[in-house]
């Protein structure tokens, strides 16, 4: 199941998609700490991430995560129930279909309101 | 490699007790983190912009003991999980045992040291 076809491809994407996230996390973390050193400190980094690219990386930034968590359902599906590894396929597809509906939704809210002229 | 599918299987390939351990707490965590980050996200982000976490809105919501709790469970749950998930990427690719003592001496002094940061902010409004 792990190898060959869907559920490696499950596999790996749920690696790649990992280790982003964590990725993220350590740089998110450092950067909202910086609110320790005060307005300015926060303020000067914060008023960057306002530029449209960074709005768009939140975006696959969240894509990334809706996928890890709904494979890691998957995951808990196949490991817990009879019937899990038997639909393993289905699921994957349905998990990749919700990750994009999920993905659609996020960037409909987040461009239009960059459109808008909207941070 | 965790090729374990059921949870007997994990109960079989686990070398110790403490690998089952991390076999269980990584499906449970996750569970957990479920809500929790897609909750954060939600409300961080998509509910509101990116421009609306200024300095005034940040410290005003982690003055709030509730949220202080709510990140500071987003922090350590997804450090610890996302910590372990790192750990089986770097035992499966990192292939010589030195290189991986080095790696994960380093990889983990990081992942305190930014964990110890964050829980200082959290806790130092």
């Amino acid at each position: 199941m792990y190898r060959g076809r869907e559920g490696q491809w499950a596999w790996v994407l749920h690696r790649l998609s990992g280790l982003a996230i964590l990725a993220y996390l350590l740089v998110h973390v450092i950067s909202i700490s910086l609110f320790m050193f005060g307005e300015r400190a926060y303020m000067a980094l914060h008023t960057t991430y306002e530029l449209p690219i960074f709005s768009l990386g939140l975006i696959a930034v969240t894509a990334g995560v809706v996928y890890h968590s709904l494979n890691g359902l998957r995951i808990i599906v196949m490991d817990f129930t009879g019937m899990g590894v038997l639909y393993q396929r289905q699921m994957f597809w349905a998990v990749l279909g919700l990750t994009l509906l999920a993905t659609a939704y996020t960037a409909f809210v987040v461009i239009s309101r960059l459109l808008g002229g909207h941070a | 490699m965790i090729r374990a599918r059921t949870f007997t299987d994990a109960r079989q390939q686990a070398h110790s007790n403490a690998e089952l351990n991390w076999w269980i707490f990584m499906r449970i965590s996750g569970l957990i983190l479920v809500f929790l980050v897609l909750g954060h996200i939600y409300m961080t982000f998509i509910q509101v912009s990116e421009a609306d976490a200024t300095y005034i809105a940040v410290v005003n919501k982690l003055q709030q003991p509730a949220w202080k709790f709510y990140d500071w469970t987003i922090l350590a749950l997804s450090l610890l999980h996302g910590v372990n998930g790192a750990r089986y990427s770097i035992e499966d690719y990192v292939r010589t045992r030195p290189n991986r003592a080095w790696v994960k001496t380093i990889f983990y002094t990081i992942s305190a040291v930014i964990f110890t940061l964050g829980t200082i902010g959290l806790f130092s409004i």
